[in-house]
């Protein structure tokens, strides 16, 4: 499988030209103080039975702004293709801002496509959980953090 | 759309019609300011009503047509016909109703349904308001339900303070066209502390060729009390296309509830732009059910303004796009206070090479703090003509948020069909069971017999689809 990294602002054009490819697509952003991160993601499926796994995760501080929009097109006579996009973002400041678009467009039935996204802070729970076995709060909080961008 | 129990049904076809000869006044096609003088002479209206529909006529002007969305390059704003009059006066009673209106309506099964499970109905033919009743149980606890032209009659002062406050004329092209030359909607105003128990309906009929209805709607639920009111709209078979375009406006005040039904299956020469949006209070709650099935293209995004400390929203919208038809529905969810939470639920069927959209907004403010939302997009592709797309825009401006969005395409599964079909059910049947369990989620949330005519109408749209 054949595997992309994003870690740049911008617009990525991803194209899925031969029957059977595969791809997977990883973008992982932390934007602080006053950083503008706006990341634009196109997968573009021309062939059938192709695949494609997008994941972009974010962490956003202090006043920085985050931005991820992306989009599965799925062109007719593309069957038995699967596209999954995931978006991320752990949004930590009141004074950062947060935007998730995930758009698809599906011009074939036999296909398998979903996505996802989630805008969210630190769950208390975990952090009372580590806090409990003796951590202090910003120990706890880097440990989440941390697992949040390595997780799959 | 109402129930239509076994003979009521018999006689009605879908996209039947009757004359307009006997129509008391018809408009020349076109719109100018003479003829929104005119309409607003024809009713009489105190002088502010005038001055805002000419103000939104200038602002109708000055935008341009959406580049976004559907299609609209069919619509002839200089063809269509803005006010058409069926008859002289509002009726309370079906006897004095002229017998073919009387007729159309009965087919449609209205009259059995406002027996028995309504509270109150009133029925409107192309621009006017042409029956109505409100049951005496609820009438004398003060709920009012009127035309909104009675309703701007009998309560100047409460249309004056409301009308164009959550969809401003300048919204956006449509709801200017409405604020313009709206003609008749309902006007509800339910009382502190009144739980009105039935569904008040309201039925919307074009029967003119070529015409648009412009129906403006309001509805203000006072602190605490309780309401739920259900539209269905139809029309006729022609082949000229007419404009469906209306504005509805919804006030739910401290603690109480509103659920919002439409059921729209226009013919497929129908274009339906419609702006609905909910301005919700402290612990308020505003429920939008919207069954797309019919109109050529359909544009209508149910809106909550999630406004006090604690307010819910739900929207909940099932879309169903058959050959040359685009629905492009969605929700958008507004929170701009602490502790509010929203659910949007959409659910959407292409078939025979329909497309169907969701395009959808949430914002939560920088003082919505400990707010939730969730949106879920489940779409089912029944052919590989058909297309369906997913647009929803996330935006969060505070940390202590939590948002999710989750969207599925999928076809009926070989599995599910030949698990089905291996228990004896024929693939037709097994096709209706499947797209019927896909939305059931949503039918659950009407009255009993609504769910049961929508899984009707359902089994009626997946009739001979086996290719």
């Amino acid at each position: 499988m054949r595997k992309i990294e994003i870690n740049k602002s911008g617009r990525h054009l991803i194209e899925l030209k031969n029957p059977g490819e595969e791809v997977e697509i990883v973008g992982v952003f932390e934007a602080k103080n006053k950083e503008k991160i706006d990341v634009e993601v196109i997968i573009h499926h021309q062939a059938p039975r192709t695949l494609a796994n997008t994941t972009l995760k974010g962490v956003v501080r202090d006043q920085s702004q985050l931005k991820f929009k992306g989009l599965i097109t799925i062109d007719p006579n593309c069957g038995q293709s699967s596209s999954f996009l995931t978006e991320r973002i752990l949004l930590l400041s009141d004074q950062a801002h947060a935007e998730a678009i995930p758009d698809l467009e599906i011009l074939t039935d036999d296909v398998k496509c979903s996505h996802a996204a989630s805008i969210s802070n630190l769950d208390e729970e975990h952090l009372f959980y580590l806090m409990s076995r003796g951590l202090s709060k910003k120990q706890a909080e880097k440990l989440i953090v941390n697992g949040f961008l390595e997780a799959k | 759309m109402a129930i239509r129990n076994g003979a009521s049904m018999a006689g009605y076809k879908h996209g039947d019609s009757f004359s307009t000869a006997d129509y008391k006044h018809i408009s020349k096609p076109g719109l100018s300011e003479r003829v929104i003088r005119e309409i607003s002479a024809f009713k009489d209206e105190p002088e502010w009503m005038l001055q805002q529909r000419l103000k939104a006529y200038e602002i109708f002007k000055s935008k341009p047509m959406p580049k976004w969305g559907v299609d609209l390059s069919g619509i002839d704003f200089n063809k269509i016909r803005y006010y058409l009059k069926p008859t002289e006066d509002q009726f309370s009673s079906w006897q004095d109703v002229p017998p073919e209106v009387k007729e159309t309506f009965d087919k449609l099964g209205i009259l059995e349904a406002e027996q028995k499970v309504l509270a109150g109905v009133k029925t409107q033919l192309d621009s006017e308001v042409v029956y109505g009743s409100l049951k005496n149980a609820w009438s004398k606890y003060g709920v009012e339900f009127l035309s909104m032209d009675e309703g701007l009659k009998k309560h100047p002062e409460l249309v004056k303070e409301y009308f164009n406050k959550i969809v401003p004329a300048a919204d956006n092209k449509f709801a200017a066209l409405n604020a313009a030359v709206w003609s008749g909607g309902s006007f509800v105003y339910v009382p502190p502390g009144v739980d009105v128990k039935l569904p008040l309906q309201a039925y919307f009929r074009i029967n003119a060729q070529s015409s648009g209805q412009f129906e403006r709607t309001m509805i203000i639920v006072d602190e605490g009390a309780k309401v739920h009111y259900i539209e269905g709209c139809t029309a006729p078979n022609f082949s000229a296309n007419s404009l469906h375009s209306g504005v509805i406006e919804i006030f739910v005040k401290k603690g109480a509830q509103c659920q919002y039904t439409t059921v729209q299956n226009w013919y497929k020469n129908i274009y339906n732009l419609v702006t609905q949006r909910a301005y919700v209070e402290e612990a308020g709650k505003m429920v939008w059910t919207d069954f797309n099935m019919g109109s050529k293209a359909t544009m209508k995004y149910p809106s909550v303004v999630l406004a006090g400390k604690g307010a819910k929203g739900e929207v909940l919208s099932m879309a169903l796009a058959g050959a040359d038809q685009h629905q492009d529905t969605g929700a958008k969810a507004i929170h701009l206070a602490p502790y509010t939470s929203s659910t949007i639920i959409s659910k959407s069927i292409s078939k025979g090479g329909g497309r169907s959209s969701y395009r959808g907004l949430v914002s939560i403010g920088p003082k919505a703090h400990h707010s939730k939302n969730t949106v879920v997009c489940d779409a089912l592709l029944l052919d590989p003509e058909s297309r369906s797309d997913t647009y929803p825009v996330d935006k969060v401006f505070n940390s202590q948020v939590e948002v999710q969005h989750e969207a599925t395409v999928s076809k009926i599964g070989d599995d599910q069909l030949f698990y089905l079909m291996s228990r004896g059910i024929s693939e037709e049947d097994a096709r209706k069971m499947i797209v019927n369990g896909f939305i059931e989620d949503l039918v659950k949330k009407l009255p009993l017999e609504y769910a049961v005519e929508m899984n009707r109408l359902i089994d009626h749209e997946m009739e001979g689809s086996i290719g």
